[in-house]
């Protein structure tokens, strides 16, 4: 499997689905099978050869996209392996049913980023939009495994029906952070908006920023109890998974903790950590 | 069972014979705790009544203590190694050691201590069991990929690991210490079990690491398949058709027989542990009352796994 850089020509007029473009898709194909490859562009399928200058890579199993793919949808969706990196910013659903190996946008993603995400890693530079590690619209569980590091800023309902794996912000995040949220970890180094852990059965929601307060409405909220009980073998073992992340998370493990148990008006067994 | 010895180490004789060993499965778990103190509370009951699978279930033992720096969680604990004769019964005895004797026991939690297994080899359950005592309120959480479960209880949380990698392993490894009275033997003993605690992967199961009832295979009662080494006793010598302390140099001296028995994750790890248990013995000398090393072996029908006392001393045998 070898490697392939796309360079964009123009921002397309329309948006383009990239789904498909994997590097397992590219395992076997010379430069002009891949140049053919076609690709959503509105309604119409277009070659990739009329988007992107298509070239050999120099990294094995690495597609390297360079330009503002903003108008890109869909990319590394449903990856199982390899490499992806983008030198700018994704559209939406960008890792959206990743079961598998590494993207990495160097700039900010859409809507929909790591949407029902079951494995592999997503790191993303920037900031991205509304319902990040959650749910495609109907759908019963969302982000269910990997790992997700946002480097900038999350939009609203971060997580929602989140089921399993780690997801991470170094910056803030939006409204209804975790909102019906069944278990997995969410970590937050900035401020949060109202109504994180809504819902949440299950999981933990980490507020790591330097002398964190608990979010919004909390403190009085009926369907929250706050929680004395010292947990540190949990803590000893989370706080050092999350340190490797650095920034906000890095001191974690020398940190003091008090939680909040709820939402008592689901299942009463999610917790909210705040990193004193 | 052995043949007239050949090689004299510091004045001890070292009888041309072998250990012979068994195949057997194991396992290591981290118990940690608050404190050093609770963590060998912990590991000492779960490892009670663990000396010989021919009626405990499994031989365990403690194998060494682990600073808070290389511990899952930071916190001081103790490295405990399991052996039994399945992965079937290892798992069945680790759920009720770890189920009475460490869940109960204050602020403890348990990890796997060998490495991931590979996909599709075997592993028992830990905490995946266990979890059932916290009664709904038990939460799961996957933390780098592996799956803690965080059952409440009355000082917290007992945190234990979903389950812990089974691995092939060798029991039976053992020598035996021909002194010439009972407190030459126990020096003997002592100083041949510190020894061998400074090795890694292995435990010596029986009580302080010795043994005084060293046992043949099989007895003159149908109900037993087990019974007392007659040819090691000393108290016998005259009365039994075949003694090992009948005849040979020093046989009359020999008041006092102990055995070592040692269990190890490889071949290797019980061939140096009694290497070094030798060693430590044979310092004493005679000078110190130890006359005799030797081994037992059932001629080659109990297991696979031969340890040839002269070889281990880097001996090709013969000369003394």
């Amino acid at each position: 499997m070898s490697g392939w850089h796309f360079r964009l020509r123009q921002a397309p007029s329309l948006r383009v689905d990239l789904r498909g473009i994997t590097p397992a898709a590219f395992a076997e194909l010379s430069l002009a099978q891949v140049e053919q490859l076609r690709v959503g562009h509105g309604n119409a399928m277009l070659p990739l050869a009329e988007l992107f200058d298509v070239a050999k890579g120099t990294e094995e199993g690495t597609l390297r996209f360079e330009g503002d793919l903003g108008r890109f949808d869909r990319i590394g969706w449903q990856m199982d392996g390899g490499h992806i990196r983008v030198e700018g910013d994704a559209g939406h659903y960008a890792g959206g049913c990743m079961r598998g190996g590494e993207l990495q946008i160097d700039g900010s993603a859409g809507l929909l980023a790591a949407c029902e995400m079951a494995g592999g890693t997503i790191d993303v530079k920037g900031d991205v939009g509304d319902f990040a590690a959650s749910t495609l619209p109907g759908s019963m569980d969302g982000m269910r495994g990997g790992t997700l590091v946002i480097h900038g800023n999350a939009g609203e309902r971060f997580g929602d029906r989140m089921r399993r794996g780690s997801a991470l912000v170094h910056g803030d995040a939006g409204a209804f952070l975790g909102s019906r949220m069944v278990a997995g970890t969410i970590a937050v180094g900035g401020k949060a908006g109202a109504h994180a852990g809504y819902g949440m059965r299950r999981g933990s929601i980490v507020f790591a920023g330097p002398g964190a307060a608990p979010p919004a409405g909390i403190e009085t909220a009926l369907t929250f109890v706050p929680n004395r009980t010292a947990t540190p073998v949990f803590w000893a073992l989370l706080s050092r998974d999350l340190a490797r992340h650095g920034g906000p998370f890095a001191a974690l493990p020398s940190r003091r903790i008090e939680r909040h148990l709820g939402d008592l008006s689901a299942d009463g067994k999610g917790e909210l950590i705040m990193c004193l | 069972m052995t043949a007239p010895s050949t090689l004299l180490r510091n004045g001890v004789v070292i009888d041309e014979t072998f250990a012979e060993a068994f195949p057997m499965k194991a396992t290591r778990i981290l118990i940690t705790a608050h404190n050093m103190a609770w963590a060998r509370h912990a590991a000492v009951s779960a490892t009670g009544f663990a000396t010989s699978v021919i009626a405990c279930g499994c031989e365990a033992g403690i194998e060494r203590e682990i600073a808070p720096e290389e511990s899952p969680d930071g916190r001081p604990g103790v490295s405990v190694l399991m052996f039994s004769m399945s992965g079937k019964e290892l798992a069945k005895q680790l759920e009720r050691r770890v189920g009475q004797c460490v869940l109960t026991c204050p602020t403890t939690a348990v990890f796997a201590g060998l490495p991931r297994s590979a996909p599709g080899s075997d592993v028992a359950a830990l905490g995946k069991n266990l979890r059932f005592f916290g009664d709904g309120w038990q939460i799961s959480k996957v933390i780098d990929g592996l799956r803690y479960w965080r059952v409440p209880v009355m000082d917290g949380e007992f945190v234990a690991q979903e389950d812990t990698p089974v691995v092939k392993a060798v029991g039976g490894g053992n020598l035996l210490l021909l002194a010439r009275d009972t407190d030459a033997a126990l020096a003997a003993a002592e100083a041949a079990v510190a020894a061998m605690k400074r090795q890694p992967n292995v435990v010596m199961p029986f009580p302080g690491g010795v043994v005084r009832s060293g046992s043949k295979v099989g007895s003159r009662y149908a109900n037993l398949n087990a019974s007392t080494n007659d040819a090691f006793c000393p108290s016998l010598v005259g009365l039994v058709a075949h003694s090992e302390l009948a005849g040979g140099a020093c046989a009359q001296e020999i008041g006092c027989v102990m055995e070592i028995v040692i269990d190890g994750l490889t071949e290797a790890d019980v061939g140096a542990a009694m290497r070094v248990g030798m060693e430590a013995a044979i310092a004493i000398g005679p000078a110190g009352g130890l006359l005799r090393i030797s081994a037992g072996n059932y001629g080659g029908k109990l297991g696979p796994f031969h340890f040839h006392l002269h070889k281990l001393l880097g001996a090709a045998g013969g000369a003394p």
